[in-house]
């Protein structure tokens, strides 16, 4: 039997499912939308590998994206990582030569300065929203543009309008201004694109060196207007790797993979029979001390699997794990 | 008399100080209750909108000592070193919490200014003790008293390399194991931010707590001397005037000129005023002269604590992954 790696990228935005075999190469991904259910996206990201998990033994799970933990407990992940070094993991497989990692997600954007093969330094966006993608998908909400079609639209601009970028809230004002004044729907995309990156680069990559070879992930990077920003604005070139949209799942299969394999441990992956379980969620808040803990229950067909949310672990330290 | 001290603000650098010189003039002391949501509550009602996270948080404690006391011990605070001044926030404090919080005891509220002299430091306490009705010479027994076990505390926190709530805290749970398991080739940090942001183990989300348990060491600016803060600034064109920044700078020159930290952690409440500037300084030196990872945590009343996790988890990484591959890095620039 072939053996395989699982990995999966909870985002906000997107749910992202990856099968590596033991060369690292790409056997099935999966992108499905998270729409605020995170565990029944698991569920249908695994249902659709089936077919593969059906003859692939797999050897180690990886979690990563805002909802790792949470995937971590569904499946039985062997290695649970942040995002950062998921995606710097997954780009330097397959691109070894990066220096920089521009990456845009459903709810954060981030910068890796890679040198010589290692993470140096990078940056992620702070408070502020603006410039990704939920931002571009509400505006072409507003609009009435299929978000597949934005970029192309974008693209056709020839003289794009200035539209602010600071903040979601004035780039709307002003998106809105524009339109009334009679500038055509394509300039106002491309001066949004512009205006993104030109946050992106301000707020983000502040100070940081960008140096070639540039990679552009995440779901954002299927956006041709942006890519097209970034190489005005940065006067480089900047790739997309081919599986830019499941990088950060694609990431956290590899580190489960040399985890396992460096510490010769077996998975503790539960298989498919999360699929037919029956899971379900409560909260509640611990009214123990003055903190009230926002307590979350995972229950499996009513059994309860996990606790976690407490400060002081009298929730999530007595319940056993089955 | 009780007297009621906020466990916020200036209370990690000060309070043994005062509860040693209140106790020695007879008085009691009650502390506020640790932070915690209600509190952040509760303080989120009754500040102005527009303060910073620990000013709002310190309204909470204060109406958390309401009807405990029989007054509130809320100093003044307008400098701590000469030719140096505090956050304008401390300036206003106690006109600021007699302006949004009813039914409030005394406040004793006494001016602490040492931008002329330090002795200022000596007629602060005196006037406190004269509030009290207390007679000279009690009072300077009680002063120096009070001194002692300050520089005690200052000591051991410079010689021992732990953090005030390792002394305050009467239920800090922490092995003391666990603070001393130094092992020099496991990775050291320079946690720099106010001291009431990064001790708060409530406003600072664990970080504390959170380095300890992933075996990192880190260097606050409440550990190194004075003499290495003044050192630090030395280089810097203009003089710091703000006491804060300044010890922040002077604890990141040092190490980074010396070359003894693998990155720094620099912590800020959102919307802080003298940060915006020094963590700007802090943030563009180190990466254009040193060439070191800089992790900046901005803090606010979100309980998120994902993201902070995240950005925490990923640095330590780099600093893994560089520290592991340290000799393959050449000096790039």
């Amino acid at each position: 039997m072939q053996k395989c790696t699982l990995g999966i990228d909870v985002g906000s935005v997107s749910t992202n499912l990856v099968l590596l075999n033991e060369e690292k190469h790409l056997v099935k991904k999966v992108y499905i939308n998270t729409a605020g259910n995170p565990i029944k996206a698991i569920k249908n990201g695994l249902i659709a590998l089936e077919k593969e998990l059906k003859i692939m033994e797999v050897y180690a799970v990886g979690t990563t994206g805002s909802g790792r933990q949470l995937a971590s407990i569904l499946v039985g992940a062997d290695i649970v990582k942040n995002e950062i070094t998921a995606h710097a993991a997954a780009a330097l497989t397959y691109y070894p030569d990066t220096q920089t990692i521009l990456e845009i997600g459903g709810q954060d954007s981030k910068i890796i300065i890679i040198r010589n093969q290692i993470v140096i330094d990078f940056a992620m966006n702070t408070v502020c929203a603006a410039g990704t993608g939920s931002f571009l998908d509400r505006q072409a909400q507003r609009l009435g543009i299929p978000i597949t079609h934005f970029g192309e639209i974008a693209l056709k601009s020839k003289n794009p309008t200035r539209i602010a970028g600071r903040c979601a809230v004035f780039a709307e004002s002003d998106m809105i201004h524009k339109q009334q004044m009679g500038h055509k729907i394509e300039d106002i995309l491309k001066g949004l694109c512009q205006a993104l990156v030109r946050n992106f680069l301000s707020n983000v990559a502040k100070g940081k060196e960008i140096r070639p070879s540039i990679l552009f992930q995440g779901g954002v990077a299927a956006n041709a207007g942006i890519k097209k920003a970034f190489e005005e604005q940065l006067k480089l070139n900047v790739a997309i790797p081919n599986d830019y949209d499941v990088m950060g799942a694609i990431g956290a299969a590899i580190l489960a993979s040399n985890h396992v394999v460096s510490r010769k441990k077996q998975t503790n992956f539960v298989g498919m029979k999360i699929t037919t379980r029956n899971y379900e969620i409560k909260s509640l808040e611990c009214g123990g001390c003055p903190n009230c803990c926002e307590i979350i229950q995972l229950f499996a067909d009513k059994k309860l699997m996990a606790t976690w949310g407490d400060k002081c672990g009298k929730w999530s330290s007595t319940v056993a794990v089955s | 008399m009780k007297i009621g001290i906020p466990r916020a603000l200036f209370y990690y650098q000060y309070y043994p100080f005062w509860k040693t010189f209140f106790e020695s003039l007879d008085q009691k002391i009650v502390l506020s209750s640790p932070t915690n949501k209600d509190l952040l509550k509760k303080g989120l009602e009754l500040c102005v909108d527009d303060a910073c996270l620990p000013v709002k948080i310190f309204h909470g404690h204060v109406a958390n000592l309401i009807g405990k006391v029989d007054t509130i011990f809320i100093p003044r605070i307008i400098s701590i070193e000469p030719k140096e001044y505090i956050c304008p926030k401390f300036l206003g404090l106690p006109d600021m919490i007699k302006n949004s919080i009813p039914d409030l005891p005394d406040i004793i509220d006494v001016d602490l200014n040492l931008y002329k002299s330090k002795i200022m430091f000596f007629r602060h306490f005196i006037k406190l003790g004269e509030i009290l009705n207390k007679n000279k010479k009690q009072i300077l027994i009680a002063f120096n008293k009070a001194q002692r076990v300050q520089q005690r505390f200052e000591y051991q926190l410079i010689k021992e390399k732990i953090v005030p709530q390792d002394i305050l805290s009467e239920t800090y749970k922490i092995s003391q194991n666990e603070i001393f398991s130094y092992n020099p080739s496991k990775l050291k940090v320079l946690l720099l931010g106010h001291h009431y942001n990064i001790y708060d183990d409530f406003i600072s989300m664990n970080l504390i707590m959170k380095l300890r348990k992933k075996n990192v060491t880190f260097i606050t600016s409440e550990m190194v001397t004075n003499k290495i803060i003044v050192e630090g600034t030395k280089n810097l064109s203009k003089d710091m005037f703000w006491t804060l920044g300044k010890k922040a700078i002077g604890t990141a020159y040092y190490y980074l000129e010396r070359k003894k930290v693998d990155g720094i952690i620099h912590v800020a409440s959102f919307g802080c005023g003298p940060d915006s500037l020094v963590g700007e300084i802090l943030e563009k030196r180190t990466r254009r002269d040193f060439h070191i990872p800089f992790l900046f945590l901005n803090l606010d009343e979100h309980s998120g604590e994902a993201g902070f996790n995240t950005r925490l988890e990923a640095f330590l990484d780099v600093l893994e992954g560089r520290k592991y591959f340290e000799d393959n890095i050449p000096t790039y620039g």
